[in-house]
C-alpha cells in the first residue's frame, strides 16, 4: 500500500510539473497583457513606466520569469495579482475557495445521496415506473443548458414565489450594520458544517461496528440530530444567527440548481453498476437466505455497486473548482469561478495561472483520495 | 454430387451482413422508447433547421404583401441584421408577425433560432467526429502497440483531463477569434486526446487478445492493416456511441461560451441568450417578463443536447452487453 | 413426506413464446433421503430448484402445481405462500448450495459475517457470540479452520469457498438442502473429497438432500434415488441401484452406457445422436422420440404418461426397455 502510494505521489508530482509548465506558457503566450493596458496611459513618465515593469517583473525575459515562477511555486507562492495589487494570489484563492467549496460540496453531496438512492431503486425494479421517470427527468436535467436552469430557478423562487432572494452572495442592507465581516461568518458556518460532517463520519464508523440494524439507525440519527440542534442553539446564542441565515438563504438557489443539474450523473452510474451487480450469484444467495428484499438491495447489491460511485464522487469534487464558472456567474457568487472570469477579462496573468494551477492540484489530490478510498472499500484490492 | 457455388461479389455479401446486423440492431433499438424519442427530436430539429429558408417567404406573403419596399429595406426576418419598423418598441412579445417575439435589436427570434439550428448540428457533429476519429485511432494503436506509444498517449490523456475544458477554451478565446468551425475543431481535438482514448483503448485491448488478430498476424498482415481492418471495426460501435455523447458536450460548450460572450459566432442559440443577458433583461424582477428572449433558445439547446444523450444511452444498451436486459 | 412436488410447471416468457423449462414435475422426498436429478444442461434442472425456493427472474411465469413442505405441524404449499411468509422457509426450511459457489459469497463481507447474517435473520434473538460459536462449529464440520471466519472470500481457495458455502447452507439447520452442481467448478480430487463430506454430514444430521448435476458419476456417488430429466420433464425416477442396473427409459439407458465403467462387465459405449429439443416448441409427442431408436408413430403423437411401472419405479415411456434388451443408437 505504501509503495503504491509513493508511486502514485511521484506520478502526481511529475504530472503537476508538466501541467504547471503548460499552463504557464499558455497564459504567458496570450496576446496582450495587463501591463500593456496599463502602460498605454500617456500620463506615465518613463521612470514610472520602468518602475512598473520591474514591479510586475516584466523587465526580465520570459524564460527567467518562468524559472522564478517555478521556484516560487515550490514554496507554494503563486505570485502577486495584478488587478488586486499587491494582494497575493494565494490570499485571493484562500478568500474565494471556502465559498466555492461550500457551495459545491453541499450540492455534490446532496446530488450523490439523491443519485445513489434513486439509482439503486431504479435498477432494482428495472423498467419500472420509477426507473423510467428518473432516467428521463435525470437526463433532461443532466443535459439542460445550465444558465437556463439558473434563470428558471431565479424566476420561479425569487420572482414568482418570492421565497428566496435573487442572485447575490449577501443582502447588502442587512450587512451595513453587521459587527463581523461576511467572510468571518461564512468561515464559521463552514466550520459548523465541517464539525457536523466529522461527527457524522465518526457515527457512521461506530454504527458499522454495531450489530443490529435498529442500533445502527439510532446511533446515526441521534448523533446527527444532536449535532444539528446543538450547533443551531450555539448560533442563536451568539447573536449572529440572522447573518448566518442570510448567507444560507442565498445559498439555497445555487445549491438547488447544481443538485438538479448533476444528480443524474451519479444516478446513471449507480443504476448501471447495480444492473451489473444484480446478476451476480451472491445476490441470489442473499435472496435464498430469506433476507428481506430491501436488505438484499441495500446491504448486498448497493454496497457492491458503491465502489465506482465513490470514486466518481471524489473526482467530481476535484472538478468543482473549475466547474463553478457558469453557476457563480449566474448567481453572482464571488467564488473561484467568478475570480477566473474576472482574471481573464482583466488579463491578470498571475491570478489566471494561479487559479488554473490550484485547480490542477485540487483534481490530483482528489484522484489520490479516490485511490485510497477504493482500497479501503474493496477488501479485494491490496496495492 | 457437386455443389453449385453461386459466385457472389464480396461487396454484396458485406452489404447483406451489414443490412442484417442493422436490422437486429434496429429491433433492439425500437424497444428503447427514450432513444426513439431522442431520434425523433433530432429529426424534428433537422427538418426545422432545413425549413429556415421558407420561413421569411411565408411571413412576407402573410404580412408584408402591401409593403414590399419595407421588406426589402429592413429585412425583418433576417436573423442578423433584421428589424421590424412597424413595431414601436423592441423587444416585443410574441405575436402573429413574430411568433416568438423580437429581441432588443428588433430581430425575429424564431428566425434566429431556425437559422442557428443547422449550425448547431454542424458544430456538434464536426467536433464529435474529430474527437471520435482521434480517440479511435489513438485507442486502437495504444492497445495494439503498447509500450512507449501506450504510455505516452495515456499520460497525455491524464494531462488533458487535468485541464478544466471550459476554462481552457476561455483562455484560447483570447488567442483567436473562435469562429464556429475553429471552435468545433478545437473542442474536437481537445476531447479526442482526453478520456475517450482510455475507454476505447480498454475496448481495443479486449479485441487485441482475440484469436483472429493472431491469425491475421501469422498471415503476414501489416500493423496498419490489422489496426484498421480488424481492431477499429470492432471498437467502432463504442466510438459511435461516444460520438453521441460528444455531440451533447460540444453543443453545450458552444452555448456556454457564446453565452459568456467569449466565442466569435454571429448567431447561435447561446448568442440569443447572451443578447438577453447583456441587454440586462435577465436582471432582477423583469426576468420572467421577457421570457421569450431566453426560454425558447434555452429549451432548444436543452432538447437537442438531451436527445443526442438519449440516443447515446439507447445505443449503449445495445452495444454494451452488460446493460442489456438478460 | 417431507417434501412432495406435484405437477410443477414453470415457463419463461420470451419474445418468441414460452420456454417450458419445468413442465409437470412430480417427486417425493423423505427425511434423510437424497434425490439426484440428472440431465443435460438446459433441460430445466436448475429451474426446478429456483421454482421450489421461488427465486425466479421477472420473466418466469409459474403455471400450475404444488410444493408441499412439511413444517412439523402439517404441510404447507410453498407455492401459495405470500412472499413474507415464504422468506421464513428459505434457508431455514430449504437451503441451497449454489451452482457457482465461487461467486455465491459476497466479496465485500467477511465469510463468517455472511453466515451469521443468515443465522440472525432467522433467529433474531440469538446473541452474536452464540452465532459465532455456531459458525465455528459449522466450519469444523465442513473441514475449515474456524479462525478463517474473519477472512474475506478472496482469501479462500476454490475448495475452501465451496466448503464455506456448504457451511452456510447448514447454518440454519435446514430440513432440505438443494445442491445445484455443488462441485462442478472444482478439480476432480477436491470434488470427490467434498462430495464424500457432504454425504457424511447429510447422514450425520439426517437431512434430506436434492442433488442436481449433469454428471451421472457425481449423482451416483451421493443419491439414494435418481431422477432423470429430459427437456423439462422427468423421464425416469427410481432408487439408484435400479436406475443403474435396470434403466427402463431409452434415454436413461443411453446415459448409463455413455460412461465407461471400470468395474463390472465390459459394455459397448453408446452416444445418443441428435440434440435435445428446443424448449420453445417441444415435440408434440414424447420429447425424446426424435432421438429414440425405439420410437414409433405413437411416440411421435402421444406424450407418454409418467407412471409407476414397478413399485417406486416411475417411467414416462410407451415402450420401456425390457430386462436384457439391448438398445442400439444410430449415429447420424
Amino acid at each position: 500500500m505504501l509503495k503504491f502510494l509513493g508511486k502514485r505521489v511521484l506520478q502526481i508530482v511529475i504530472l503537476l510539473f508538466i501541467y504547471v509548465t503548460v499552463v504557464y506558457w499558455l497564459i504567458e503566450a496570450m496576446p496582450g497583457s495587463f501591463v500593456d493596458q496599463y502602460l498605454l496611459n500617456p500620463k506615465l513618465t518613463p521612470e514610472i513606466r520602468e518602475n512598473l515593469k520591474r514591479q510586475f517583473g516584466f523587465d526580465k525575459p520570459a524564460h527567467i520569469r518562468y524559472l522564478i515562477y517555478m521556484k516560487n511555486f515550490l514554496t507554494l507562492d503563486l505570485g502577486i495579482s495584478f488587478s488586486y495589487f499587491p494582494t497575493k494570489v494565494t490570499t485571493i484563492i484562500a478568500e474565494r475557495l471556502p465559498r466555492t467549496v461550500f457551495l459545491f460540496v453541499t450540492s455534490t453531496l446532496v446530488s450523490y445521496v439523491l443519485g445513489y438512492s434513486l439509482g439503486k431503486r431504479a435498477a432494482w425494479k428495472r423498467s419500472g415506473i420509477l426507473d423510467k421517470t428518473t432516467t428521463f427527468v435525470g437526463i433532461v436535467f443532466w443535459t439542460i443548458f445550465l444558465p437556463l436552469l439558473a434563470i428558471f430557478n431565479i424566476w420561479l423562487f425569487g420572482v414568482i414565489l418570492k421565497i428566496l432572494p435573487l442572485n447575490q452572495f449577501i443582502d447588502p442592507n442587512l450587512w451595513k450594520t453587521a459587527p463581523l465581516s461576511a467572510q468571518t461568518i461564512f468561515i464559521r458556518l463552514l466550520l459548523t458544517a465541517l464539525v457536523f460532517l466529522i461527527v457524522f463520519l465518526i457515527a457512521l464508523l461506530i454504527s458499522n461496528r454495531l450489530k443490529t440494524i435498529p442500533a445502527k439507525k439510532t446511533m446515526l440519527y441521534t448523533s446527527s440530530i444532536t449535532t444539528i440542534v446543538v450547533s443551531i442553539v450555539i448560533w442563536i446564542l451568539s447573536g449572529y444567527s440572522i447573518y448566518a441565515w442570510d448567507i444560507i438563504k442565498h445559498m439555497v438557489l445555487p445549491v438547488l440548481t447544481l443538485t438538479l443539474y448533476s444528480f443524474a450523473g451519479s444516478m446513471l452510474v449507480m443504476r448501471d453498476t447495480m444492473l451489473d451487480v444484480i446478476r451476480e450469484d451472491y445476490i441470489t444467495t442473499a435472496k435464498a437466505k430469506g433476507l428481506p428484499d430491501n436488505v438484499v438491495r441495500d446491504k448486498h447489491a448497493a454496497r457492491n455497486a458503491l465502489l465506482p460511485l465513490v470514486t466518481n464522487f471524489v473526482i467530481s469534487l476535484g472538478f468543482t473548482v473549475g466547474g463553478g464558472i457558469i453557476t457563480e456567474t449566474m448567481f453572482s457568487w464571488p467564488g473561484i469561478g467568478r475570480a477566473y472570469l474576472e482574471a481573464l477579462n482583466t488579463q491578470d496573468t498571475p491570478l489566471l495561472i494561479g487559479l488554473l494551477v490550484f485547480t490542477g492540484i485540487f483534481v490530483l489530490i482528489a484522484h489520490l483520495v479516490a485511490d485510497v478510498l477504493y482500497a479501503v472499500l474493496d477488501p479485494r484490492i491490496r496495492y | 454430387m457437386t455443389e453449385m457455388v453461386v459466385a457472389e461479389p464480396l461487396w454484396k455479401i458485406r452489404l447483406k451482413l451489414w443490412v442484417r446486423s442493422f436490422k437486429t440492431g434496429w429491433e433492439l433499438f425500437k424497444e428503447k422508447k427514450l432513444a426513439l424519442f431522442g431520434l425523433g427530436v433530432i429529426i424534428f430539429f433537422a427538418i426545422f433547421g432545413l425549413l429556415y429558408p421558407l420561413y421569411p417567404m411565408i411571413m412576407r406573403n402573410l404580412f408584408w404583401k402591401d409593403d414590399p419596399f419595407g421588406y426589402q429595406t429592413f429585412m425583418p426576418y433576417d436573423p442578423i441584421i433584421g428589424f421590424d419598423p412597424d413595431i414601436v418598441s423592441h423587444p416585443s412579445p410574441p405575436s402573429l408577425r413574430h411568433p416568438l417575439g423580437t429581441d432588443p435589436l428588433g430581430r425575429d427570434i424564431l428566425s434566429m433560432i431556425m437559422y442557428s439550428t443547422p449550425r448547431e448540428f454542424v458544430l456538434g457533429i464536426t467536433a464529435a467526429l474529430i474527437t471520435v476519429i482521434i480517440g479511435t485511432i489513438i485507442g486502437a494503436s495504444a492497445a495494439y502497440y503498447g509500450g512507449v506509444i501506450d504510455t505516452f498517449f495515456m499520460r497525455l490523456a491524464d494531462i488533458v483531463m487535468l485541464f478544466p475544458s471550459l476554462a481552457l477554451l476561455m483562455v484560447l478565446s483570447a488567442f483567436m477569434e473562435l469562429t464556429l468551425f475553429r471552435l468545433a475543431l478545437i473542442m474536437g481535438i481537445l476531447a479526442g486526446f482526453g478520456s475517450i482514448t482510455l475507454v476505447l483503448k480498454a475496448q481495443a485491448l479486449t479485441v487485441k487478445v482475440r484469436p483472429f488478430i493472431d491469425a491475421a498476424k501469422s498471415t503476414g498482415a501489416s500493423d496498419a492493416y490489422i489496426i484498421f481492418r480488424h481492431i477499429i471495426p470492432n471498437i467502432l460501435p463504442l466510438s459511435f456511441l461516444y460520438m453521441m455523447f460528444n455531440v451533447t458536450g460540444a453543443i453545450f460548450t458552444e452555448a456556454v461560451l457564446s453565452f459568456l460572450g467569449l466565442a466569435n459566432i454571429r448567431m447561435s442559440w447561446g448568442v440569443i441568450i447572451q443578447m438577453a443577458e447583456s441587454s440586462g433583461y435577465l436582471m432582477g424582477a423583469s426576468i420572467g417578463t421577457y421570457w421569450w428572449l431566453w426560454l425558447p433558445a434555452g429549451v432548444c439547446i436543452t432538447l437537442l443536447c438531451s436527445s443526442f444523450y438519449f440516443l447515446g444511452r439507447g445505443l449503449e444498451e445495445i452495444v454494451n452487453p452488460r446493460l442489456r436486459k438478460r | 413426506m417431507l417434501l412432495s412436488v406435484r405437477d410443477l410447471r414453470m415457463y419463461y416468457r420470451t419474445k418468441m413464446g414460452y420456454v417450458k423449462a419445468v413442465d409437470g414435475i412430480n417427486f417425493d422426498l423423505d427425511q434423510g433421503e437424497s434425490l439426484g436429478i440428472v440431465g443435460e444442461s438446459g433441460c430445466g434442472k436448475t429451474s426446478i430448484s429456483m421454482t421450489i425456493l421461488r427465486l425466479l427472474p421477472d420473466n418466469a411465469e409459474f403455471k400450475t402445481g404444488s410444493v408441499l413442505f412439511d413444517t412439523g405441524n402439517g404441510p404447507v404449499d410453498l407455492v401459495k405462500l405470500p412472499e413474507s411468509e415464504m422468506r421464513k422457509y428459505r434457508w431455514r426450511g430449504i437451503s441451497m448450495i449454489f451452482q457457482a459457489a465461487m461467486n455465491s459469497l459476497n466479496p465485500v463481507y467477511r465469510v463468517g459475517d455472511q453466515i451469521i447474517e443468515a443465522i440472525q435473520n432467522h433467529f433474531p434473538d440469538m446473541p452474536l457470540d452464540k452465532a459465532r460459536e455456531k459458525v465455528a462449529e459449522l466450519f469444523t464440520l465442513v473441514g475449515l479452520d474456524p479462525s478463517r471466519m474473519d477472512q474475506y472470500p478472496h482469501q479462500y481457495s476454490g475448495g475452501m469457498k465451496q466448503r464455506a458455502v456448504i457451511a452456510m447452507a447448514l447454518a440454519c439447520d435446514p430440513k432440505v438442502i438443494i445442491a445445484d452442481e455443488p462441485t462442478t467448478a472444482l478439480d476432480v480430487i477436491v470434488q470427490d473429497r467434498i462430495l464424500k463430506e457432504i454425504r457424511k454430514i447429510q447422514k450425520k444430521l439426517n437431512m434430506a438432500m436434492i442433488y442436481i448435476s449433469h454428471d451421472i458419476a457425481v449423482i451416483a456417488e451421493v443419491s439414494d434415488k435418481i431422477a432423470v430429466m429430459y427437456a423439462g420433464k422427468f423421464v425416469e425416477l427410481a432408487d439408484a441401484v435400479t436406475v443403474f442396473k435396470r434403466p427402463m427409459h431409452p434415454y436413461t439407458y443411453g446415459l448409463m452406457h455413455a460412461f465407461p465403467s471400470t468395474v463390472g462387465e465390459k459394455t459397448e459405449l453408446v452416444t445418443i445422436p441428435g440434440e435435445p429439443p428446443n424448449l420453445l416448441n417441444p415435440p408434440k409427442g414424447c420429447r425424446f422420440a426424435p432421438r429414440c431408436p425405439k420410437a414409433d408413430s405413437v411416440c411421435l403423437d402421444v406424450d407418454p404418461k409418467y407412471r409407476e411401472v414397478e413399485k417406486n419405479h416411475f417411467v414416462a415411456c410407451h415402450h420401456p426397455v425390457q430386462p436384457k434388451e439391448v438398445v442400439r443408437f444410430y449415429a447420424d
